[in-house]
């Protein structure tokens, strides 16, 4: 039932020293509790920083890959605004919109997509994204309650220091849904001889280029299975026999 | 205008500063419905500290005068404003108990003519700043159950956090620091790594405990010696290799 969902997912948010996973919730149980077919909770506090929460695994993990990936969509937008993204029909929104994500959430076969900030004054700590199948808009009910939970969670982050103290010192309980993007930055600057910001710009240029999510290819890079050494000259490309072949 | 909607009036005049937030205002009565919803209590009010140190209701799931007029006694007595001063929480208030209700005698008096058995207080807070108190009542004498008594913390930070929205911008600036300190520090922890087990051919694994050993041993900080390696300061073969 939606009510219980809802006390549940409110009884999970509290803050759970020691586990690493902030705010760790059952994100099915989430997207029940305000009916839709999934939920993605980011925190973005600023400078395109973005870490994953929680997230229902399918189209709304594909969705904040994608953006994350191309940095547009209604996370960027809210996370910069700070004022919710309301798409009830993503096949009537205009393709200018967001020219390259579009199609790919429309693909997904995504119809609506409610984006709420997690907001702490007029600071934007992170975003709560729903996905729908079914176009239409969010009835008043289960709108509300996603405003309680954003609340609820921007407690949670409010209260939960020791996590990000566990977090920030990359202490093993801790868990880092991108950590691999960043892993396969600093191999890509070492490969390549770039500085690691150059780094992550070549990563996602070549991930969109291959029409992949920012994330696999950092896993490929990591597991050894792509480079960026170009001191042959050539494009990025497969390890040769999927070698681990030295610098 | 009804007499409950004049004493509503009145106290929501009282917080100047949210007046004029109907949306704010219009959320938190709907978040009050939800508590007795979910909470399977009889009634619940969201109490907020005005500009004078005083607890003024704000929201209430049920707006009948002798409701309202519990919550408006507690000026100086009562268990919200215990709670309030001391941000712990009181919960599962026997009305009909001399001994629990000691100290606010009036306040248990009037709300056991109003048919209440049990009241709980949940302090509404952020960190150190206790802003109000979230308010329950139960015509039964029923105690919230653990589980029960988190989803009403749970409640009392949203209450907390959406009146914060209109409040001053020091704590949000000061969390989204930490945050942002926490995400940049995890973030070079890993560009490192990588950087390493690039040049050493080794896993990104191996690179993180040969980085922890030299932080250690050096006595540095483990994300200085990130930032160090990522910006070129200290060179890879000053690390001992896994």
């Amino acid at each position: 039932m939606a009510m219980d969902d809802l006390a549940a997912v409110l009884e999970s948010l509290r803050p759970a020293p020691g586990s690493g996973g902030m705010a760790g919730v059952d994100a099915q149980r989430c997207a029940r509790a305000l009916g839709v077919d999934g939920v993605a909770v980011s925190v973005t506090p600023g400078s395109g920083l973005n870490e994953l929460l929680w997230v229902t695994p399918g189209a709304s993990t594909r969705l904040e890959d994608l953006q994350f990936t191309l940095g547009q969509g209604p996370g960027p937008e809210v996370a910069s605004s700070g004022a919710a993204v309301v798409v009830p029909d993503l096949a009537a929104e205009p393709a200018a919109r967001w020219p390259v994500l579009l199609p790919e959430v429309l693909a997904l076969g995504i119809g609506a997509v409610f984006c709420l900030p997690l907001r702490l004054g007029e600071v934007c700590l992170g975003t709560m994204t729903l996905q729908r199948a079914r176009p239409g808009p969010l009835a008043q009910t289960p709108m509300s309650d996603a405003r309680i939970i954003t609340h609820a969670l921007t407690a949670a982050l409010v209260k939960d220091e020791q996590s990000w103290d566990a977090f920030a010192a990359a202490h093993d309980s801790s868990h880092f849904y991108r950590a691999a993007v960043h892993q396969a930055t600093g191999m890509v600057s070492a490969q390549a001889g770039v500085s690691v910001a150059e780094a992550l710009i070549r990563l996602r240029a070549y991930a969109f280029q291959q029409g992949r999510s920012l994330l696999e290819v950092a896993e490929d890079v990591v597991a050894r299975r792509v480079h960026f050494r170009d001191d042959d000259g050539d494009e990025p490309g497969p390890a040769p026999g999927g070698g681990t072949e030295g610098p | 205008m009804t007499r409950e909607e004049r004493l509503l009036a009145a106290v929501i005049d009282a917080v100047d500063t949210l007046v004029d937030d109907f949306d704010l205002i219009d959320f938190l009565h709907t978040l009050c419905d939800r508590c007795v919803e979910l909470l399977d209590v009889s009634a619940a009010g969201v109490m907020l500290e005005d500009p004078g140190g005083e607890l003024q209701l704000i929201a209430a799931s049920d707006e009948h005068t002798r409701l309202l007029e519990i919550f408006a006694l507690q000026h100086d007595e009562g268990p919200c404003v215990e709670c309030h001063r001391s941000g712990i929480l009181r919960l599962n208030i026997d009305l009909t108990s001399p001994a629990e209700t000691g100290t606010f005698p009036v306040f248990a008096a009037r709300g056991r003519e109003s048919g209440f058995v049990t009241t709980h207080a949940l302090p509404m807070r952020l960190r150190d700043t206790v802003i109000g108190a979230l308010n329950l009542f139960d015509t039964r004498r029923q105690n919230l159950s653990p589980a029960d008594a988190r989803v009403a913390q749970a409640l009392a930070d949203v209450a907390t956090i959406a009146i914060l929205q209109h409040r001053t911008a020091a704590h949000a600036n000061q969390q989204r620091a930490q945050m942002h300190a926490a995400l940049k520090s995890r973030i070079a922890i890993e560009q490192a790594k990588g950087i390493l087990a690039e040049r050493w051919s080794t896993t990104v694994d191996e690179a993180f405990d040969a980085l922890r050993r030299h932080a250690r041993s050096h006595r540095l900080g483990l994300t200085m010696v990130c930032r160090q390696i990522i910006d070129g300061q200290l060179p890879t073969d000053a690390i001992d290799r896994p």
